[in-house]
């Protein structure tokens, strides 16, 4: 049987050892644990689209998010919880199975309040069980935008969904489509043409043969917008989608743009619908009282009417059909069947979804620009939900402060800084606003304590003295004989590394301003195309005209002036074109033409000049807003001259790319920021990975590194900021570091921190508070496999090989990540009736050198790491030496301490059992034990409990706190601890001498007695036995 | 059928220490799947290749003791459990034996730091535990449908950077505040050597309510006859919270004079 084991054992074994495996330089296990870290902010959050109710249990909601996800509550909306992540962050509807309305739950992805920057969906998404798996439901890859997902209450196989679609294109796969088998098949039951798409689907609560299709009409392009033409309508089945009819008895002739459409949950023949009609008083709320049959118009008021493509919800409460919610700029409320409407309560601007709680109609939810809000009374009053971090930046950057800070502009909550950790990590009330409206670039000034930010096209860039609280405006304005300035609606911005006070702005035009914006200087003709066709906004919007200025169009994007060569300036265009000066900006080469791969007319989203050569610089291209999803990304090394695209087949077909950052040491470390998340690749292009970890699949929209940290630093629309601490691991991945089975990372010398402060945090239990950075000593490995038979273990020692401190050594296949605070291990306290809290400081080891030792099996691997004391410390070396040295002698006393305790217990037990078994030595056993018990008193708390029944300290509790004390605060040993140090010592001195004669009076009697009766001796483990015992 | 003949192989040196070490190595390499598992065949070579289904019936009462760290505390720990569903958890702290949790078979109860008196949990705790932790030991998968559990094969997934089966393990129903929940958690079984090296769930009661929890499970090392896994790591919303490592499993040891109920306060 043996030889036949061990034959199998050889044969098993050999395809291991001749199978030499390829080591891709990709994949998930690259990163092992190497994690995200979200800081929010959530104090202004970020748009949501649509919010669903549990129909039974009211601790639930949902809510779909534009661009972060699905969330859940399990707390009638108090704090919520990401439960898509794995997917696509842009989301369009959210269903429960109203039988099963905890296991299934439907996601239909792509935002449907249709403005122009909204990100695109990724199809039509199910849970069976609460929301932890979900499964893509084939047939819906190409629907980019799902309205509604309306489900029969009585068959629950039985679902609608309605694709609203494409933005940018025409396409095939809008419409209303019809399952009965639950998702496994689907027939498209509505569909008018390429360019109208469901834009709602509802069903008659009491018949689900009856349904109601609002099919809209609309088109985007990156310089224009056009909602309505002859194909929108209203239609209604009653064959349960068989046959779809236009219900348009009362509505006006002609062209109809977004069309709302509800009926009231408590009478269904009564309908509510909102119109936009090429008849301005005509706009506005429609009443059907015969379920369709005939509309009455009640109501044009601009609450109703205004930005049809961007509120078109309409909500009536579940009990009253009088009453009416429409969202809108402020949101409006009717209480008398929508004859007239008031304002909902102040909140964000936005409105696009309110609901009802399922029992009482006075607390209400609305979906905003600014995050989701409650209401306790009917609508009047709303406060913010503050745990939801879906802040929509469209740009990011850092400074050089310890810790950073993170500059950044969102969608419509203006522009903000704060810092990359804080104590107590990274709360709402560490943000500061530092600028209105839509917020964009926000950039510090190399050197000075100012800011710069924007709002919309340029209408106001400000610069801001953060030390004096003083702002003024400096956009570039036109002189005389300058052309009408064309600026992005996110126009760029630019400092320069080599010019502190140099700052660069674009419109059509590269502006220059070397004092800080006091006076610009153009220098660069037009770098756009200037085509006409795609500058007149006036008329953008179609039936209902939306000139916001976000649509202009034919203007620079993205500056970048070279790290390397203040003369090197590179400007790429909304409109495709890529320009690039060496000579600051006197002559200007138009290299658009040397684009390997880039359609015609590819907005130019980020130009990144490369600090590795002054030739070399990465561009961006995305094509979104043309239908065109796919990924583009080149890199030139000759100033544009020639090109090469960096992207592989790792990239999602639709990932479209709107930022890539360099590593600033390892040319071939990159980091690509796309629709669908964060893409890295440590072979320069070769191969890409996706990173996921905690990273959800968001738009990145702008990537910085910190330089001091070496952090990747996100801003994403839809999930605030989001950082990856310290690459630099990355930078030393190889392929033959792959290969071996254990790889310890070089690490610089890591600072211990001495900084200490107060982080009251009252008040902030249901706000979402961001993680830090860690501050500890980071040990980095990979492994080549995950480990999981036989120890594994790991510690920090001293250069002589004694133990430290243990650590917990992480064992995932890839990049491991393991903290190490500093410290060594906690003393030994004395036993006690109760807890003494001194005892849980654990001291700081000395700067220096120290030894990592790994144990796997029989295999031990070292390395070494450097700490160093705080370059920001206010002690000298001296002061630090003898703060050491009396942590030292206080950690050592009250060790002295426990084991003193400790023997002195040991005796008392032994005077015990005498006490208890043998008569005769009673006595002396009694005069010991008593002796010993009056001595215990005063060294250890005998009494009393860790609260407000706490005995009076006794020497350990002085002690301890006095040796916590110094141990935990890195300045000097102030002249009051020293005194208290010679007190408790002259104490412990006296405690001794008292056990000493103890020991030699009462003590010497017990033990002859012990000798006397030949009873067994007392045994005392040594100290150092002591000690070491768990 | 390279997975049968592995496993007679196992029965017959069982006797072997030495080398049944050597048949889990050979095991990790020999049973790569060679078609689509089930989620019981998984779970069933999960005890196949720990000990066997029969070792693990014969597992009566546990006692474990080690290390819990939570930062940089560490506390040695002793915990009894046994397969009626008491369980004890000792760990020792400034000279003192506390007990945070522990339950007698109808209540769960452990030490409040404050008084240092033992003190009852509330009801629907007791209740929770009873009806699934209680019946987890020694393993939650094992004879799972007598407990009223359900398993379910999700699919394949890469945790740890390793190939892993998904199975959802269904336990029973929990109270939460007077309302019943689903009581779901998930585990990754390594596709090389079957054992759990992770699971997850969404915490549905107590004072975690919500968060995600993960617990990774490795130093899979012999117990008597069985292969336990010595060191679990378990974090909250990704951040780390707990370490455990294991010194010593003890399987069916003497529980005499080990007290489960909760002591009277003095």
């Amino acid at each position: 049987m043996k030889k036949i084991f061990y034959t199998l054992l050889i044969l098993a074994l050999l395809p291991i050892s001749f199978s030499a495996q390829e080591t891709a330089l990709k994949g998930k296990e690259l990163f092992g644990d190497m994690k995200a870290r979200h800081i929010g902010p959530a104090l202004m959050s970020g748009r949501i689209n649509d919010i669903e109710m549990h129909p039974t249990n009211t601790r639930i909601i949902y809510i779909g998010t534009a661009g972060g996800g699905v969330w859940k509550s399990n707390n009638g909306g108090a704090t919520f919880t990401p439960i898509f992540d794995e997917h696509v962050q842009s989301i369009g509807v959210v269903t429960l199975d109203p039988k099963n309305p905890d296991q299934t739950i439907w996601v239909g992805t792509g935002e449907t309040w249709t403005r122009n920057s909204v990100s695109v969906g990724d199809g039509l998404f199910k849970s069976t069980d609460g929301g932890n798996n979900w499964k893509e439901i084939p047939g819906f890859e190409n629907s980019e935008r799902i309205a509604s997902v309306v489900i029969n209450p009585n068959n629950t196989n039985e679902v609608y969904v309605g694709v609203l679609g494409a933005l940018w294109s025409d396409s095939e796969d809008r419409g209303v489509y019809k399952t009965t088998d639950g998702g496994k098949t689907w027939n498209k039951v509505l569909y008018v043409g390429p360019s109208t798409g469901a834009a709602d689907v509802i069903m008659d609560p009491k018949n689900p043969n009856v349904l109601y299709a609002s099919m809209w009409q609309f088109r985007r392009t990156g310089w224009s917008f056009n909602s309505g033409g002859e194909n929108s309508a209203l239609y209604k089945s009653t064959d349960s989608g068989k046959t779809w009819n236009k219900i348009h008895n009362g509505f006006p002739k002609g062209d109809l743009g977004r069309i709302a459409i509800a009926v009231a949950p408590s009478d269904n023949n009564i309908l509510y619908s909102v119109l936009e009609t090429e008849e301005k008083d005509k706009n506005g709320l429609w009443k059907s009282t015969d379920a369709g049959k005939s509309w009455e118009h009640l109501n044009n008021d601009f609450g109703l009417t205004v930005r049809p493509f961007y509120f078109s919800r309409i909500t009536i409460d579940p009990k009253n059909p009088d009453i009416v919610v429409k969202g809108g700029l402020t949101g409006s409320i009717s209480r008398d069947g929508g004859k007239t409407f008031k304002n909902l309560g102040n909140m964000h601007a936005d409105i696009h979804d309110v609901t009802f709680h399922i029992n009482d109609s006075d607390i209400m939810y609305s979906a905003t620009d600014g995050g989701l809000y409650r209401s306790w009374n009917g609508g009047s009053v709303f406060e913010i939900v503050e745990d939801l971090p879906l802040s929509q930046f469209y740009h990011i950057s850092t400074d050089d402060a310890e810790p950073y800070n993170v500059y950044g502009g969102l969608q419509d909550n203006g522009s903000w800084y704060g810092p990359s950790s804080s104590p107590g990590g990274v709360n709402a009330r560490d943000w500061n606003s530092v600028g209105y409206g839509d917020g964009f670039r926000v950039l510090k000034h190399p050197t000075k304590n100012i800011i710069y930010s924007e709002m919309q096209g340029a209408e106001n860039v400000w610069r801001y003295d953060a030390d004096r609280n003083r702002t003024r405006t400096i956009q570039p304005l036109p002189k005389k004989g300058d052309a009408e300035l064309r600026f992005n609606w996110n126009a760029p911005m630019a400092v320069s590394t080599h010019a502190p006070d140099r700052f660069y702005m674009g419109s059509q035009f590269v502006h220059k301003s070397e004092d800080m914006g006091e006076t610009w200087q153009i220098i660069s003709p037009d770098l756009t195309t200037n085509d006409p066709k795609k500058q007149d906004q006036s008329e953008s919007g179609g039936l209902s005209v939306d000139n916001s200025g976000a649509e202009n169009h034919t203007t620079i994007f993205t500056i970048a002036e070279s790290p390397l060569d203040e003369n090197i300036i590179w400007a790429g265009t909304d409109d495709g074109n890529v320009q690039v000066t060496t000579d600051g900006g006197k002559k200007w080469n138009n290299v658009t033409e040397n684009l390997t791969g880039i359609p015609a007319n590819t907005w130019v989203y980020h130009i990144e000049a490369s600090v590795h050569g002054k030739g070399t610089a990465y561009a961006v291209f995305e094509g979104h807003t043309t239908g065109d999803m796919k990924p583009y990304a080149l890199k030139t090394t000759d100033y544009g001259k020639t090109w090469k695209s960096i992207i592989s087949e790792d990239i999602q077909e639709n990932a479209f790319v709107r930022n890539i950052q360099e590593d600033y040491e390892n040319e071939d470390l990159l980091f690509l920021g796309t629709e669908m998340g964060l893409y890295v690749t440590i072979d320069g292009g070769k191969n890409w990975s996706h990173f996921t970890n905690n990273m959800p699949p968001v738009a990145v929209h702008f990537i910085d590194m910190q330089k001091q940290t070496n952090d990747i630093v996100m801003g994403t629309h839809g999930r605030g900021v989001i950082i990856i601490d310290d690459i630099s691991p990355l930078r030393q991945l190889n392929a033959s570091i792959l290969e071996k089975d254990v790889h310890f990372f070089d690490t610089e010398a890591f600072n211990m921190p001495e900084e200490s402060g107060f982080s009251g945090s009252f008040g902030t239990e249901t706000q979402f508070v961001g993680g830090n950075k860690p501050t500890s000593a980071r040990i980095v490995y990979y492994l080549k496999k995950r480990h999981t038979f036989g120890k594994m273990e790991m510690e920090i020692q001293d250069m002589e090989g004694n133990k430290i401190a243990p650590l917990s050594p992480g064992k995932s296949k890839g990049i491991n990540i393991v903290n190490w605070n500093y410290t060594s291990a906690t003393p030994k306290m004395a036993a006690g009736k109760t807890l003494s809290y001194g005892g849980f400081t654990a001291p700081r080891v000395p700067a220096g050198t120290y030894k990592v030792v790994l144990t796997k099996g029989k295999n031990t691997y070292e390395t070494e790491i450097d700490v160093k004391y705080d370059e920001k410390s206010l002690t000298t070396l001296a002061e630090r030496k003898e703060q050491e040295k009396l942590t030292k002698q206080l950690f050592n006393m009250v060790e002295d301490l426990a084991y003193m305790v400790y023997e002195l217990g040991e005796l008392q037990d032994k005077a015990n059992s005498i006490i208890e078994e043998h008569p005769k030595g009673k006595k002396e056993a009694q005069k010991l034990y008593d002796a010993l018990e009056n001595l215990r008193k005063d060294l250890v708390i005998t009494t009393g409990d860790n609260y407000v029944a706490a005995a009076e300290p006794e020497l350990r509790e002085r002690m301890a706190d006095l040796y916590s004390n110094i141990a935990s605060s890195f300045s000097r040993v102030t002249a009051s601890q020293k005194q208290n140090l010679q007190l408790i010592s002259e104490d412990f001195a006296e405690a001794k001498e008292r056990y000493a004669t103890i020991k030699d009076k009462e003590g010497k009697k017990f033990l002859k007695f012990l000798e006397r009766n030949e009873l067994e001796k007392l045994t005392i483990k040594t100290k150092e036995e002591f000690l070491s015992d768990d | 059928m390279k997975k049968c003949l592995t496993f007679t192989i196992n029965l017959n040196i069982n006797s072997m220490k030495t080398v049944k070490t050597l048949i889990i190595a050979l095991l990790v390499i020999a049973v790569t799947p060679l078609t689509a598992q089930t989620a019981d065949e998984i779970i069933d070579n999960y005890f196949e290749n720990t000990g066997g289904k029969d070792a693990w019936n014969k597992i009566e009462a546990m006692k474990m003791t080690g290390d819990a760290s939570m930062g940089p505390q560490s506390f040695p720990f002793t915990q009894y459990l046994m397969t009626d569903g008491k369980m004890l958890t000792e760990i020792e702290f400034q000279g003192q034996k506390l007990t945070p949790q522990a339950f007698d078979g109808e209540q769960l109860w452990g030490l409040n730091f404050q008084t240092m008196q033992p003190e009852a949990q509330d009801a629907e705790a007791s209740a929770n535990y009873k009806k699934n932790e209680a019946n987890d030991f020694p393993d939650p998968f094992l004879n799972y449908e007598e407990k009223g559990y359900q398993v379910e094969l999700m699919g394949e997934e890469t945790k740890e950077g390793t190939e892993t089966y998904k199975i959802k393990l269904t336990k029973n129903k929990v109270m939460s505040d007077g309302v019943e929940e689903e009581n779901i958690s998930y585990y990754y079984f390594d596709k090389e050597n079957f054992v759990p090296i992770v699971s997850e769930m969404v915490m549905p009661v107590g004072p975690q309510k919500g968060m995600n929890v993960q617990t990774k499970y490795s130093d899979y090392q012999e117990a008597g006859d069985i292969f336990f896994p010595y060191a679990l790591e378990t974090s909250y919303n990704g951040q780390t919270g707990q370490s455990i490592k294991m010194d010593n499993i003890e399987i069916n040891p003497s529980v005499e004079g080990i007290d489960f109920s909760m002591p009277e306060k003095k």
